[in-house]
């Protein structure tokens, strides 16, 4: 099952696609050859946060396309030092530079949610269901 | 995992190599080109990445360093505020007896501004030069109690390249203010005089050596009974060192205090 892809009601912004599954889980997806600067991350974040309605809710990232992220784009994403209306983050990677970007983010920024790579859809879903409110 | 292979493959990890290499002497400003998605660029990539945390690292360090050299600063400064309200002080003091005390605490008060002086122009500001200390410390001693006709001298012997940090310069200072300011005091009745200033290190001890060839102690001198407190800080001080002093006064007077590597 194609958890990723943008239905026609989903937000887009200059680097990002996102929308609310039906499975109460919020996507987000980059363009292609996305080169992500702290501007582009806070638009996502604004964007993601549109969704709350009184429950937090997971957050399943596809960053399989992403080219680059800058420091303090990895640190907004980390959600440290902020509020969040996220509980726990997913993030899909699968091209080499991906998983660099991904595991870079992971290591060094360290995410204040749980947050784990994936390279398979569905099990990121089930994982993200465990943080369902 | 397979990756798509690149027919530029030497130039670029030749460029990735440059990045490295450029991060290794701390400039920030080159970035590797990410050009598709293959090793190269997943590699080119996280070069890029470690280099922004290097440099955010760099930066941390020395905005810490900075504010480090800006706190010996104000010490320092503090210090030689209290130095001058002294010297301020001094100048309505008729009697000598207090007008010596008053210079003794302002030269004890000078030895440790100036740790705080050299740790913060220094480049290492953690270590200090103990060579440099000593001839500064010695001439400043030597401005502040020489009379206009007396004629004495320093001679150092001080191995060279022998640092100390800031919790030993402080004692060691002013021990060596202690036992200078006495041969000043006490050593030279005709206002001449010279004095030597040895110190070395073996691998297990330091060993500093301060003789005069002034009159030397008054015959059947006890250190507890007779010492001034100028005597009794050299002993505290050094005892604080995990130190040991020794007295010599067959030639004028020698101290040799011995403590730790």
């Amino acid at each position: 099952m194609d958890h990723l892809n943008p239905p026609d009601n989903a937000t887009e912004l200059s680097l990002f696609w996102t929308w609310m599954g039906d499975d109460g889980i919020c996507r987000t997806k980059t363009k292609p050859l996305a080169e992500i600067t702290l501007k582009e991350a806070m638009e996502n974040s604004v964007a993601v946060s549109a969704f709350y309605k009184n429950k937090k809710f997971p957050l399943l990232v596809d960053a399989r396309n992403v080219k680059t992220m800058a420091k303090e784009a990895r640190k907004h994403f980390s959600t440290n030092g902020r509020e969040t209306k996220i509980t726990s983050m997913a993030i899909m990677v699968k091209s080499p530079l991906s998983r660099v970007v991904g595991n870079f983010f992971m290591g060094l920024n360290k995410p204040k949610i749980p947050a784990r790579l994936f390279d398979d859809e569905n099990a990121a879903v089930e994982w993200l269901k465990t943080h369902l409110l | 995992m397979s990756y798509k292979s690149n027919n530029n493959n030497p130039d670029r990890v030749k460029e990735i190599l440059d990045v490295i290499m450029s991060y290794a002497k701390f400039d920030f400003s080159k970035k590797t080109s990410i050009i598709g998605n293959d090793a190269l660029d997943a590699i080119g990539a996280g070069v890029n990445m470690l280099g922004e945390e290097l440099e955010s690292s760099t930066l941390s360090l020395k905005e810490k360093e900075q504010l480090l050299k800006e706190i010996h600063h104000r010490v320092k400064n503090n210090l030689q505020i209290v130095s001058s309200l002294l010297n301020l002080q001094s100048e309505n003091i008729l009697d000598k007896r207090y007008l010596d005390l008053i210079i003794e605490s302002r030269n004890r008060i000078n030895s440790m501004a100036l740790v705080h002086e050299m740790l913060y122009s220094s480049k290492d500001l953690s270590k200090i030069d103990i060579s440099e200390y000593v001839q500064r410390l010695s001439l400043g001693i030597q401005n502040s109690l020489l009379k206009n006709d007396a004629k004495v001298i320093f001679h150092y012997d001080l191995q060279p390249d022998m640092y100390f940090d800031i919790d030993r310069m402080i004692p060691l200072g002013l021990i060596l203010n202690e036992i200078i300011s006495n041969s000043y005091k006490y050593a030279f009745p005709k206002n001449e005089g010279r004095i030597d200033i040895e110190m070395s290190q073996t691998n297990k001890h330091y060993k500093l050596v301060v003789k005069d060839n002034g009159i030397g102690l008054k015959v059947n001198f006890d250190v507890k009974r007779d010492s001034n407190l100028g005597m009794q800080l050299i002993y505290m001080l050094a005892e604080q060192m995990d130190g040991k002093v020794g007295v010599d006064s067959v030639l004028g007077v020698a101290y040799e205090i011995t403590f730790p590597a």
